[in-house]
């Protein structure tokens, strides 16, 4: 310290510094106060008055204080480090080139730490192979891409050209931007911080992607509710997900969404009439914009979490950043031949991650989503008359019904330039029913998972055997391969990075090298292409013969009678497994028998052991949102 | 052969003419009495040079027009044109020495190795100001000149005689524009702009500066990084402010002072300049901008 001397040697105690130490601050250079200009003017009496007020040197206030000088010294840096704090200028950084200080523009320093223990939790799941994300920034298919970046790109360069078209509402992206802003800004001051996870069960209207947008631009993380969720599949996701908001219907048929969701949450939003104890979305987008200075998320940051499966005991959250999930929606773009002009109509929920694709697709190109709330045959067929879309994504079910409502012939297809099916095996029947009807419009196969979103797929203009026969190569910056027992194991750019606070599914979910186990099964053909032949869990082993029934099920499929068909698994006392067929029937006013089913096969040269051995005729099947069937929901009578 | 008379006034002239050959807008003499009268015991001239007999200050130009639309954290990094100042100070003091013998000094900037962080030796600010280029302002009285708006001032002292100047007649400072903004919401650009709200004031029925507040602390918290080492190197023994103790010397947003410790970065007294920056008499004053300067010196 001073001269050399140490505290003990300069006799300061903590008693002397409790003593002096604010008054030392005081008469020391750190407050100054100056009246008028008496140096300037050289008026000497206010200078003498005022030299306290303008700061005493060390060695003046030793002298009122009737301490040393080197006493002071010590005193003064001591309470000035004490004082300190430190990181002050970091308060610049929030300004940005050529602004001036504004308070309001300033995050204090203790309010820096932005991210909530829950966010942090969920952000340390992404962990990804150092070597491959190396690989995939060095190939370009890790970039800069967020769904904010994307947006403020078109409101910038096609300002008035159609982000949003529903019913007879055609929403720009400049109005798109400017309402995503706005509800950013409400749901801000409604507590969304970056990092939260913000829960949406909204159908397929303009409010769940002016939320959706909302909460990526906030930096947060959007996990969807299927719309058949209820109370015990809500409350369960809610509280794996570590929701702080979730944005719902205000209203619905036959039960309460905010009822539900306020018994988690205390804040909700919802769409519809005024909810009390609830925010109104209108109100939230109706407020001021969110402040363009507004930190922006980058392509790392998590901004989806999306759950696969097993909603009540062990959910299955699958989060993925930008990068996994947009770096598969821009390279697939031009796969798939959309470009800025087409309009997508996503007939999947986008609540399901098929549903998110083509939202994503269409954001990577800046064309337009055409929006339909819910599937029904007849709406789907009205809506691509009306907005005629030029691509479709649609599950197999989807056309399935459609077609058997005969509305394929009874409205215009014919703007539809390409088709996507995904969700489920697609009967190749179906696959060529629907291209000999839409003869300008490619019928392609999508496979993907929530883990992946489009992993495979077949590409416009390939032959129509291989969009019949398969689900087509591996998307752009994606690698498959095909394990010893027939499973399909996918890497990427896209793969997720594994599923949020379920290390049990983890532990199974990859192997040793890090491949991604699908648990389907599949097989490769000369050409490359990848037929999905299963899933691992449906294989029957009958008599310790494994079989996989998909074929019979297509066999099945074609059946006059029947209009869709599973076969799972039946316990036998003596076999261990035999087969047992779920169908619903075109017409169910005509019966179907067994005996129909196995005179039926027979003529198809198929080995006996595959014959299903009991037949169980159902209303209708369990569906997942995209319209799979859930084959654990099929009990066996 | 019998020595010519000393000039005075001539040599006044020579220097003068040889810092502004140099780069230096103003240049002026400040009343040694003045000096020793106002500066504390210890940081007067005749503390650091005994013999002094003149006090000569001089001024170089601040930022560029277009350094003021820089943001405020590269302002704080681009830095200070005083190091111009002090080359031409250096130079100064040998030249005197030589042309006429008077031993001189060129006065050191530097902090007092005495006294601790934001102590300096001298004032340079009261040199300038007693010599009439420059005058306190409302943004913590940050001397401010008339034609030239905002400099950096280093200083001389000689051992020869030389006839002092007075300070300035008026202080530019308020603006007329800033008095207006002042009649309106009570504050000045700089009050207003300014990030740690250091300062505050009052002005006068006449437009003139009748109070300034300066919280220096708070300054020097934003603009003294080199105080945050200490700081750091307390609250890791001490274990303060976070749990790891000495192990949060080295994370990420620490790393960057010993990355300047080990470079000698001058960037540690880096000046936020967001009260300079909206202060129309640094960025407007008639020859504030060096390109104005030029090309009024071509046109004549």
């Amino acid at each position: 310290m001073a001269r050399g001397l140490s505290r003990e040697q300069l006799g300061i105690t903590d008693a002397l510094l409790a003593t002096f130490g604010e008054t030392v601050f005081r008469m020391s250079h750190n407050l100054q106060v100056r009246e008028a200009d008496p140096v300037r003017t050289l008026d000497w009496a206010e200078i003498e008055r005022q030299r306290e007020a303008m700061g005493l040197a060390d060695g003046q206030i030793a002298a009122r204080l009737g301490l040393t000088r080197g006493q002071v010294m010590f005193i003064r840096n001591f309470e000035e480090s004490r004082r300190f704090r430190v990181g002050q200028q970091a308060y610049l950084l929030d300004l940005g080139g050529g602004k001036r200080y504004r308070p309001e523009r300033v995050v204090r320093l203790e309010d820096r730490a932005r991210y909530s223990e829950d966010a942090l939790r969920l952000r340390g799941v992404f962990r990804f192979d150092a070597e491959l994300a190396r690989h995939y920034c060095e190939k370009g298919w890790w970039a800069d891409d967020t769904v904010s970046g994307w947006l403020a790109r078109h409101a910038s360069k096609r300002p008035d050209a159609p982000a949003v078209i529903f019913s007879d509402q055609v929403i720009t992206w400049k109005e798109l931007e400017a309402r995503v802003l706005r509800f950013a800004e409400g749901l801000r001051g409604a507590g969304v911080a970056a990092g939260e996870v913000v829960a949406v069960q909204l159908p397929n209207v303009p409010e769940f992607i002016v939320a959706f947008l909302a909460i990526c631009r906030l930096g947060a993380v959007m996990t969807t509710l299927h719309m058949p969720y209820r109370g015990t599949e809500i409350q369960a996701l809610l509280r794996h997900s570590r929701a702080r908001v979730a944005i719902c219907l205000a209203q619905a048929k036959d039960w309460s969404p905010p009822e539900t969701f306020l018994t988690c949450l205390k804040t909700v939003v919802a769409l519809g009439p005024r909810v009390d104890g609830c925010l109104a979305f209108n109100d939230l987008e109706s407020g001021p914009p969110l402040s363009r200075d507004h930190a922006e998320p980058v392509a790392a940051d998590p901004f989806l979490l999306l759950y696969t499966s097993g909603t009540t005991s062990a959910p299955k959250g699958v989060p993925h950043n930008y990068h996994t999930m947009l770096s598969n929606a821009r390279l697939g773009v031009p796969e798939h031949r959309l470009g800025a002009d087409d309009r997508i109509l996503s007939a999947a929920p986008f609540s399901h991650l098929f549903g998110l694709y083509a939202l994503h697709c269409a954001w990577a190109c800046g064309a337009s989503n055409v929006l339909l709330p819910a599937f029904t045959p007849p709406d789907l067929a009205a809506t691509i008359e009306k907005h005629k879309p030029t691509a479709l994504w649609t599950a197999p079910a989807h056309i399935a019904a459609v077609r058997a409502m005969g509305l394929l012939e009874k409205h215009d297809w014919s703007s539809l330039r390409l088709t996507i099916m995904s969700g489920s095996a697609c009967p190749p029947q179906l696959v060529r029913e629907f291209s000999g009807k839409l003869k300008a419009c490619a019928v392609t196969q999508l496979w993907g998972m929530t883990e992946t979103q489009g992993a495979l797929y077949t590409r416009p203009g390939d032959p129509l055997e291989t969009h019949c026969t398969s689900a087509g190569r591996p998307s752009p910056g994606t690698e498959v391969r095909v394990a010893e027992d027939g499973e399909l194991q996918v890497r990427g750019c896209l793969l997720f990075p594994g599923f949020y606070d379920n290390d049990e599914a983890n532990a199974s979910a990859f192997t040793q090298d890090g491949w991604y186990r699908t648990g389907d099964l599949a097989a490769v053909d000369a050409g490359g292409n990848i037929a999905i032949t299963g899933r691992v869990k449906d294989i029957i082993n009958r008599g310790g013969v494994k079989f996989n029934p998909r074929d019979i099920e297509d066999l099945l499929d074609a059946h006059p009678k029947v209009l869709q068909s599973a076969i799972v698994p039946m316990p036998d006392a003596v076999l261990g497994e035999k087969a047992c067929a779920f169908v619903t029937l075109r017409n169910p006013k005509q019966a179907l028998t067994l005996e129909d089913l196995i005179d039926y096969l027979s003529d198809k040269d198929i080995a006996r052991n595959k014959l299903p051995e009991k037949l169980v005729v159902v209303a209708e099947m369990p569906f997942t949102p995209t319209r799979k069937i859930i084959k654990g929901r099929l009990k066996i009578p | 052969m019998e020595q010519p008379a000393f000039d005075a006034v001539a040599a006044k002239q020579a220097i003068f003419e040889y810092c502004k050959k140099r780069g230096a807008l103003a240049v002026g003499i400040a009343n040694l009495a003045d000096c020793e009268r106002i500066a504390p015991p210890g940081h007067r001239p005749s503390d650091l040079f005994p013999r002094v007999k003149s006090v000569i200050s001089l001024g170089v130009g601040g930022q560029t027009q277009g350094a003021w639309a820089l943001p405020s954290k590269a302002m704080a990094y681009s830095g200070s044109t005083e190091v111009r100042g002090y080359k031409v100070a250096y130079g100064l003091a040998f030249h005197i020495e030589q042309k006429f013998g008077a031993p001189s000094v060129y006065v050191p900037p530097d902090l007092d190795p005495e006294g601790g962080p934001r102590v300096p030796l001298q004032s340079l600010k009261l040199h300038a100001e007693l010599a009439g280029i420059g005058a306190r302002s409302l943004a913590g009285d940050i001397l401010l000149h008339a034609e030239f708006g905002f400099l950096y001032y280093a200083s001389v002292f000689t051992e020869l005689e030389l006839p002092p100047d007075a300070p300035m007649a008026e202080n530019p400072c308020p603006a007329p524009s800033c008095v207006s903004m002042y009649r309106q919401i009570g504050r000045t650009p700089c009050m207003k702009f300014c990030p740690a709200q250091c300062l505050s004031g009052e002005i006068d029925d006449q437009g003139r500066q009748k109070m300034m507040r300066y919280d220096m602390a708070a300054c020097a918290e934003l603009t003294q990084e080199y105080e945050a080492v200490p700081k750091m190197l307390a609250e890791a023994v001490a274990d303060e402010v976070r749990t790891q103790g000495a192990q949060g010397l080295l994370d990420p947003d620490r790393k960057m002072l010993w990355y300047k410790v080990s470079a000698g970065s001058g960037a540690w007294f880096a000046q936020c300049f967001e009260c300079m920056r909206v202060c129309p008499i640094a960025t407007r004053a008639p020859q504030a901008d060096p390109i104005l300067r030029r090309e009024q010196k071509k046109t004549g």
